[in-house]
């Protein structure tokens, strides 16, 4: 589903450039749950936008689903991204204008979804993920939990086969935690790849596989057994 | 102190676009506030410097009977004690030529007065003194700046000018320049004794059928005006065939002269104002100064997030409650006060520029007085305080650890609140717009309806040497190959023409006749294009047609003639005066201003004409302007001693609406800053708009929203906003241009369109504004956006 070839990304301001990936090679295939971790500054954010083509690389090739995408402009990533990829993100990333409902049917509006259809799609995951009293709500009147509950329901509305999660528990005390990381395990036995960036031991063990990443290259990888 | 001047400069620093969107717009608006009050000002004090305005008066009907026998002047002297004095001023009937020793002929005007002139109306002399200056009969009082033209900078006291290459006067004294805002105005002072000399005109001074004064009158301390009217309305003699209208008669306040709506019969020397044009633009000077301060309050309380954050800190750290209010004030007011001083400054540099463009002229030194700066200041000093009380009490009164939090962000009352102002101001830019195209309409309408030709026309303007040479004029013009036509006549667009008052007996039965009437030659009706309706025109060749006349509809219609064509009148005052017939009737046509009511009008075929007209082939502008130099060569080489005038008809015709059109242009000028700032407003809002809705223009882009998306979503609002505005400001558009064309005796129409343009117009400057900003936003790299919270 993944595959990237000697994927590099310099940033550059004013005078300094910096490296953040530097010759990375990382596949990911369908069904797959892999953990990206290593330290602050290591490039994962980096690498999990341009995964999520949300970011051009300098330099490398990066086919998605076998299409090369390093060199698309941005609105052939948007096209290519929609339906396909769905984002959860540390700080959870909801509208506080729209209520539960309403974040939620976000991006079924941008897939010219009819509306009936984003009806019956909303209210079905909502009740999966237990906020279906809570759609009328607006997200500060929702807990950390729920609040990335809704940010889960809005990642995999669309139905896309990746999900993309950047550090989904960070916000989060330990209980809640669990209970996102459940989701999301359920989420890839169904089906669904999964890539998670993560500082969390804990957090990665749910996966099937480890990327350890350190100045923008890829230092181990470690995968676990199946069924273990 | 030093800290809030400190802070209140980085605060301006941090934000340099909005600040400086703020400051600007501020600056224009209070920029045009400032000039079009001083003009205000100037012209709602016209005439106010006479030493004696509260007793002077001028006796007439201002809606209609302006001229005065001369005699009046002598009953009154001897019959009216209340008066003080009696002036009676008349213009002269063609621009006199003066000459100087060898310096070249200038054109003037020339106004003659009584006596005791100066002692009316107050002018400071530079040379001479003015208690005698009109004593000696043919002596002269000239302005600095007709003495300066015709002597150079010697000294005029003494010195003789020629007066129309004829009669010699001797200067007796020279005034200042007389103050710009003045109904008085001329460059030329002589006696009413000159008169007899220089334009004997009948039994001017003895018969009480010879109109032609205007008569001032300075009333003694205590005088009731009216009681003393009727007196003076008692002195003309009763003749029972005389169905003039004598109630109307009155002494008006001379102060409130300027701005009667009168009409003089070409005479230039006494002007009139147009109070409600110096009102409609203290009206948008006001709505100027709303938008700004709309954008004011805006703009500052889109920052009331940041800065209460900011105060949230100083708080903690122990600041009172007392040190914030007065921060935030004094942040407001030193934004005043830079608005100001660039304001003058922009009104220094500007000033001459606009008074060009627009004819609105003000003593510039008014900017530099102590009062005005006093007053400015304390307006700015007010509005500051008003504008920002709300703010700074808001700010300070917030409790520090809320500030900190983020819980004061986002309030949708805020976001409606702003929503509302920017609507105002957009009602305001939809009603100036359209305000503008329909005053640019009835401009256009007035000078394209007049119902005749005027294209391709040149008129040169016959000096006394040049109507002796007539016929040589005649012979060299129609040599010319591009000459097509050549009328002799006594009108010309904006030039005087005479008005008839006579009485006479049409089958069998007396009637009183009032008409304008001017000369023409049997070419004028080809050449001008003028329709028949019934009869015909003149024809050279017959020379029976010397006595016939040809009459517009409207004559017909006011004298209720029933057989028009054949009626007899008798023509003129002199006593072997013949009948004149009516032989054509023509349709109506502009021949006055397109303000006034088409008047009764009858064309005389006799021979005396002030103007001859050339027609051209219609021929490119290039030619146009060659044949306009070869004419004036051959009038200039028959008349030496006169400066000849030659226009085009159509510069005529626009001349004519001069005043229109200098309004046409100060209000569109106007109204264009006041849109600009409008835009800078909402420009200014839309950063607000994107900075606040940076992390949300991310999520949706991260969930598949297209950059035309999120730029539509963007844009909705402020669309919502316009077009609230629009449904609002049409109907009071349509109220006020409503108002406006009920002025006008021939109006153009108030079309749907001008309300469309209005609302696309300010629709369209909306979105561009906003998209501007919209596009950078969603433009951006959602990343960016997401990356730090």
């Amino acid at each position: 589903m993944i595959k990237t070839q000697d994927l590099t990304k310099i940033f550059q301001t004013d005078e300094i450039e910096t490296s953040a990936l530097n010759s990375v090679n990382f596949n990911v295939q369908k069904g797959e749950f892999v953990a990206i971790m290593g330290p602050s500054g290591c490039g994962k954010s980096t690498l999990l936008n341009i995964v999520g083509l949300l970011d051009n690389p300098t330099s490398g090739s990066y086919l998605f689903n076998g299409v090369d995408v390093s060199q698309m402009r941005e609105s052939q990533r948007t096209k290519l991204r929609k339906g396909n990829i769905g984002f959860v993100f540390q700080s959870f990333n909801l509208i506080d204008e729209l209520n539960v409902y309403e974040n939620v049917e976000m991006p079924l509006i941008y897939l010219k979804m009819s509306a009936s259809e984003r009806k019956a799609r909303v209210e079905a995951i909502l009740e999966r993920m237990k906020i279906s009293h809570r759609r009328k709500h607006f997200p500060r009147q929702l807990s950390g939990g729920q609040q990335q509950r809704v940010a889960i329901a809005r990642a995999v509305a669309a139905n896309p086969g990746l999900i993309l999660a950047d550090e989904p528990t960070g916000n989060l005390d330990s209980k809640n935690g669990l209970e996102v990381m459940n989701l999301l395990t359920e989420l890839n036995r169904e089906g669904t790849t999964i890539v998670m960036v993560t500082h969390s031991m804990h957090d990665a063990d749910f996966a099937h596989r480890i990327v350890n990443l350190f100045d923008g290259q890829i230092i181990t990888e470690v995968k676990k057994q199946m069924g273990e | 102190m030093k800290n809030i001047f400190k802070s209140t400069f980085r605060n301006f620093v941090r934000k340099p676009a909005t600040n400086l969107i703020n400051l600007l717009g501020l600056a224009v608006s209070l920029a045009m506030v400032i000039i079009l009050s001083v003009y205000s000002y100037s012209e709602l004090t016209t005439d106010n410097y006479h030493k004696n305005g509260d007793r002077l008066y001028l006796y007439a009907d201002m809606s209609g009977r302006m001229y005065m026998p001369a005699i009046l002047k002598d009953q009154i002297d001897l019959n009216v004690p209340e008066v003080e004095s009696a002036v009676r001023l008349a213009g002269s009937w063609e621009p006199p030529v003066f000459q100087a020793g060898d310096h070249d002929p200038i054109t003037s005007d020339l106004v003659f007065a009584d006596v005791d002139f100066f002692k009316l109306f107050t002018y400071e002399a530079v040379e001479g003194n003015l208690e005698n200056a009109l004593k000696e009969p043919m002596t002269v009082v000239l302005t600095q700046s007709l003495a300066n033209k015709l002597f150079g900078k010697d000294h005029a006291l003494g010195k003789t000018v020629k007066m129309n290459n004829d009669k010699e006067l001797t200067v007796s004294a020279v005034i200042n320049e007389p103050k710009a805002n003045t109904s008085l105005k001329f460059s030329a002072i002589t006696s009413n004794s000159t008169r007899k000399i220089v334009q004997a005109n009948g039994d001017e001074f003895t018969d009480w059928g010879w109109c032609d004064f205007q008569t001032f009158i300075l009333l003694k301390e205590g005088v009731k005006p009216d009681e003393t009217a009727k007196k003076i309305t008692a002195l003309f003699p009763k003749n029972k065939d005389d169905q003039q209208d004598y109630s109307k008669l009155k002494l008006n306040p001379f102060k409130e002269v300027y701005f009667s709506q009168f009409s003089l019969f070409g005479s230039d020397y006494l002007h009139c104002g147009d109070k409600r044009k110096v009102m409609i633009l203290i009206l948008v000077a006001a709505m100027v100064l709303m938008i700004a301060l709309i954008n004011f309050i805006n703009i500052s309380s889109s920052q009331w997030v940041d800065k209460i954050r900011q105060t949230g800190v100083l708080k903690v750290i122990g600041a009172r409650r007392s040190n914030i209010l007065w921060n935030v004030l004094f942040e407001a007011f030193s934004l005043f006060i830079m608005s100001l001083t660039l304001a003058v400054i922009l009104v220094g540099v500007a000033a001459p520029v606009i008074g060009n463009y627009t004819g609105i002229h003000f003593n510039q030194h008014l900017l530099y007085s102590p009062v005005f700066l006093l007053i400015s200041l304390a307006g700015t000093f007010t509005l500051s305080v008003i504008f920002s009380l709300v703010p700074a009490f808001r700010i300070s009164s917030s409790r520090a650890v809320d500030n900190l939090k983020k819980t004061v962000e986002n309030r949708s009352s805020n976001s409606i609140f702003r929503g509302v102002l920017v609507s105002a101001q957009f009602i305001i830019a939809i009603v100036l717009i359209a305000f503008t195209v329909l005053v640019q309409k009835q401009v256009n309408f007035g000078s394209s309806n007049l119902g005749f030709n005027q294209d391709n026309i040149i008129g040169i303007k016959l000096t006394p040497q040049l109507s002796q040479k007539r016929e040589v004029l005649k012979k060299l013009l129609e040599e010319k190959p591009i000459i097509e036509k050549i009328s002799f006549t006594q009108y010309y667009p904006g030039k005087f023409f005479s008005h008839w008052g006579s009485n006479q007996v049409i089958d069998g039965e007396k009637k009183q006749f009032s008409f304008d009437t001017f000369n023409a030659d049997a070419s004028f009706f080809g050449m001008t294009g003028l329709q028949l309706t019934q009869g015909r025109f003149f024809s050279d060749d017959l020379t029976t047609d010397k006595n016939k006349m040809v009459v517009n509809e409207t004559f017909v219609r006011d004298h209720k003639l029933k057989n028009p064509l054949g009626t007899k009148m008798v023509m003129g005052m002199e006593v072997d005066a013949g009948l004149s017939e009516i032989v054509g009737i023509v349709k109506d046509f502009h021949y006055k201003s397109f303000n006034q009511p088409i008047g009764s009008l009858v064309i005389q075929n006799k021979s005396y004409a002030s103007y001859c007209l050339v027609g051209l082939n219609s021929i490119d502008f290039q030619s146009l302007h060659h044949s306009l130099e070869e004419i004036k060569k051959i009038s200039d080489g028959l008349s030496p001693a006169f400066p000849v005038e030659i226009s085009f008809l159509d510069q005529a015709v626009e001349k004519m609406y001069q005043s229109e059109l200098q309004f046409r242009r100060t209000f569109s000028l106007f109204a264009g800053c006041a849109i600009v700032i409008c835009c800078l407003g909402i420009l200014a809002m839309s950063i607000f708009a994107c900075q606040r809705r940076i992390k949300e223009i991310g999520i949706r882009k991260v969930n598949g929203a297209r950059i035309s998306e999120v730029i539509a979503m963007l844009n909705k609002d402020f669309v919502k906003w316009v077009i609230i505005a629009f449904v609002i400001a049409t109907p009071i558009a349509w109220y006020a241009m409503h108002k406006w064309l009920e002025n006008f005796a021939y109006k153009t129409e108030l079309s749907w369109w001008i309300f469309a343009m209005a609302g696309f117009l300010a629709l369209g400057i909306a979105l561009l504004t906003v998209s501007w900003q919209s596009w950078k936003a969603a433009t951006r790299n959602p990343v960016e956006a997401l990356r730090y919270e």
